[in-house]
């Protein structure tokens, strides 16, 4: 009888318990999603919308001023017919590789440099960070004042130094031109490669280079054997990162070039500028701009299953 | 005491609201007003003092707030989109069409009858970029005219005349360099600015090859004559050597910094060189001369790109009040104010004021003579919205720039320009 009456006394307390469990994961979770609310709304509002929107607006003959009709693929068809977009889209190209490829280089070889402790190296350090911190205009107005033909310091100290007879069309020649709006695009990016190639270098364990060493490798066997491949992961990032950024650029170019001479600077940033804002085309200026999507698409999806293999692999 | 934090929140609530309600008191009558920032700051100023002079005159403020000839449409983009247009609009020579075919411009013709009493009759030039329809959308401001500089000591040191056609500028051009004055003496930059977009119509109109008929209907780009021009002035950089390519990457001050530092003989510019010079006591300034730009067989055709006008928005919600202010700054007094302290920039293109005294130079008579002969965009028709696009889209420089940057031939040039300007009339055509 005793044993009948206490179950249902000691039944209660557990129940409560449970009860209480149960109400407290559910406070818990309503408190999770009240405090990613804001920052949901923020992506919402900022991000997703203005990103669906653009791709809404790729799809009409939006022109500013006028409402929108819907044309489907038209104008991404319009574009690849024009001679002249698929000059954009390969200035584009040439612009993205050829900046990336020399910020991994220079990255790289910063990195490596500064990975020994040395004095000096703080400082030094800070002092390659300036092109980073310092506001893309500026640079980018600086550069155009160096590459100026007359009065640019390059061509004057060139011409001093008794190397050149006149000066160089740095800004006028296709090809130099292109040149010069990597040279400053490089010149803006590379700390930001070299940091965090340096930042993955100094979680190498030094075990390692002390083995290499007594085995007689030599510093670039070291850096290649060791050194790279233990920061895989951080260049596959950095790269991928600094590639969506470049092929998004408008700055560099716009300021120094404006996509000229001719359209031989002319990247989808720009032209799409061009489109949207002084022929007032948006349905064209998004469609053009949409163009490198698909290309960071698959980039991302290919840095991100490398990432997860050699994960998988370690 | 669980009753107390609602009683402190609701309290909270109220006070909040209490304190974001505006106060019980009369309204202040604020207007907005756009203009563009010129070269000749100066000019700037007096337009500023007498925006606000004359705001106070209506018991209104004024705002204003600038933009420059490179940002003029991403601002006015953003604006038409959110439909926040400012209650009085200074918009360039495209403006107006663009605007009044949008319905986003009341009728000022009431306000231009009333400018007409002060200033005189509008010069007929003035009247194909603000009226459509037979109804004013704008009031013509002033005009900023491209003339031709020039050197005039290297001139005399070659022996030559101050050119009159587009190949005298190449064969005295031509002399300069051979004679080891400078590398690169001719400085049309052909580039997606107005010193590009504007000689280029004012080179193709002096050939005969306008692109429509007198009712702005697309009638094709004269293939004969416009290969005939562009075969003028492509070789100044493809075999006479006389231009840089760099020029072709110039902003809209690049041309004005090269002839101001002595490397450049002849530039297409408005009168703001002359300004910069004269502030500065610049050394090149008694080598600077001016005259209009060149003839072709077909005669004198100048394009008059740079024109501002006075527009009312019907964004706005004070539209009396917005007219007014207009009124004023374009009554006599306060424009020939503007006038005079503009260094010769701002040319009136009403016909009392083309007639001052204040013109009555050397400088002023060409500048003035220029703006007379000067022909809207879309001439021979009207400016249109498909004329504006035809400029901005920067169709007739690509067109330069083919030839000598990417080196296709002046008749493939020719050919994919027409095109383009097809389909910009076929997708917007003349109302």
């Amino acid at each position: 009888m005793s044993k009948i009456l206490a179950q249902p006394a000691a039944a209660a307390p557990r129940a409560r318990a449970l009860a209480w469990h149960r109400v407290n994961r559910v406070q818990e979770r309503l408190l999770g999603y009240a405090l990613i609310i804001p920052i949901a709304l923020l992506i919402l509002l900022l991000i997703a919308y203005p990103f669906f929107n653009a791709i809404w607006l790729s799809l009409t003959e939006k022109m500013v001023g006028y409402p929108a009709h819907f044309v489907g693929l038209r104008n991404y068809v319009a574009l690849w017919e024009s001679a002249r977009f698929r000059i954009v889209a390969w200035n584009s190209v040439v612009y993205t590789v050829g900046s990336i490829g020399a910020k991994v280089v220079i990255g790289l070889a910063m990195a490596a440099a500064l990975q020994k402790a040395a004095r000096g190296n703080q400082l030094l350090r800070g002092f390659l960070l300036l092109p980073w911190v310092i506001p893309t205009v500026v640079i980018a107005l600086t550069w155009r004042w160096l590459l100026d033909l007359y009065r640019g310091l390059v061509n004057v100290g060139l011409h001093d130094l008794g190397i050149i007879g006149s000066g160089i069309h740095w800004l006028g020649n296709p090809d130099l031109a292109m040149l010069s709006v990597i040279m400053a695009n490089v010149w803006r990016g590379f700390p930001f490669f070299g940091v965090s190639f340096l930042a993955a270098m100094q979680t190498v364990p030094q075990d390692l280079y002390d083995a290499a060493s007594v085995d007689g490798a030599s510093a670039w066997q070291q850096f290649w054997r060791i050194s790279l491949p233990s920061i895989k992961g951080v260049v596959a990032i950095v790269t991928l990162l600094s590639t969506i950024w470049t092929l998004n650029d408008f700055n560099i170019v716009y300021i120094m070039t404006r996509g000229g001479p001719g359209a031989a600077t002319h990247i989808f940033a720009t032209y799409s500028y061009e489109l949207g804002i002084q022929s007032q085309r948006w349905g064209m200026a998004m469609a053009a701009s949409m163009y490198s999507l698909p290309v960071i698409a698959l980039l991302i999806v290919f840095v991100v299953r490398y990432l997860h293999r050699e994960e998988s692999a370690s | 005491m669980r009753q107390a934090p609602r009683r402190i929140l609701t309290m909270t609530l109220v006070l909040a609201l209490v304190w974001a309600l505006p106060p019980a008191r009369a309204a202040d009558l604020k207007l907005t007003l756009w203009r563009l920032k010129t070269y000749i700051p100066p000019a700037d100023k007096i337009l500023d003092t007498t925006a606000q002079d004359c705001a106070k005159k209506i018991g209104a403020e004024v705002q204003i707030q600038t933009y420059t000839f490179d940002d003029m449409w991403t601002k006015y983009t953003a604006a038409i989109e959110s439909k926040t247009l400012p209650d009085v609009a200074e918009l360039d020579s495209v403006g107006p069409a663009r605007l009044a075919n949008l319905g986003r411009l009341s009728d000022v013709s009431d306000l231009v009858g009333t400018v007409t009493k002060e200033l005189g009759e509008l010069a007929p030039n003035a009247e194909g970029a603000v009226k459509f329809g037979g109804r004013f959308y704008a009031v013509p401001h002033y005009a900023i005219p491209l003339i031709l500089f020039y050197r005039k000591d290297l001139l005399e040191k070659v022996g030559a005349q101050p050119p009159d056609t587009w190949e005298g500028i190449n064969e005295i051009s031509a002399k300069i360099k051979k004679a080891g004055l400078q590398d690169f003496p001719q400085g049309f930059p052909w580039n997606r600015t107005g010193d590009g977009y504007d000689p280029a119509m004012s080179l193709l109109w002096s050939y005969g090859a306008a692109w429509v008929d007198k009712s702005g209907k697309y009638i094709g780009l004269p293939k004969d004559k416009a290969v005939q021009a562009i075969k003028v002035v492509t070789p100044a950089y493809l075999t006479d050597k006389t231009s840089a390519f760099d020029f072709l990457s110039w902003s809209g001050s690049g041309n004005n910094e090269a002839f101001m530092a002595g490397k450049i003989a002849f530039t297409p510019n408005g009168p703001s060189i002359l300004f910069q010079e004269d502030s500065t006591k610049h050394p090149l300034r008694k080598d600077t001369a001016i005259k209009m730009m060149p003839r072709g067989p077909a005669g004198r055709n100048l394009a008059l790109t740079f024109v501002m006008n006075w527009a009312v928005p019907v964004d706005g919600k004070q539209q009396k009040e917005a007219r007014a202010l207009v009124a004023c700054i374009m009554s006599k007094d306060k424009f020939t104010a503007y006038m005079t302290g503009s260094f010769q920039q701002a040319v009136p293109l009403f016909k009392n004021l083309l007639n001052s005294d204040y013109w009555n130079n050397a400088d002023g008579k060409v500048i003035i003579e220029t703006v007379k002969l000067g022909r809207p965009v879309g001439w021979p028709g009207p400016t249109t919205p498909a004329a504006a696009e035809v400029i901005s889209s920067n169709v007739l420089t690509d067109m330069m720039t083919r030839v000598i940057v990417d080196k296709v031939t002046p008749e493939k040039a020719v050919e994919e320009a027409d095109k383009r300007i097809k389909e910009i009339y076929d997708r917007l055509p003349p109302k």
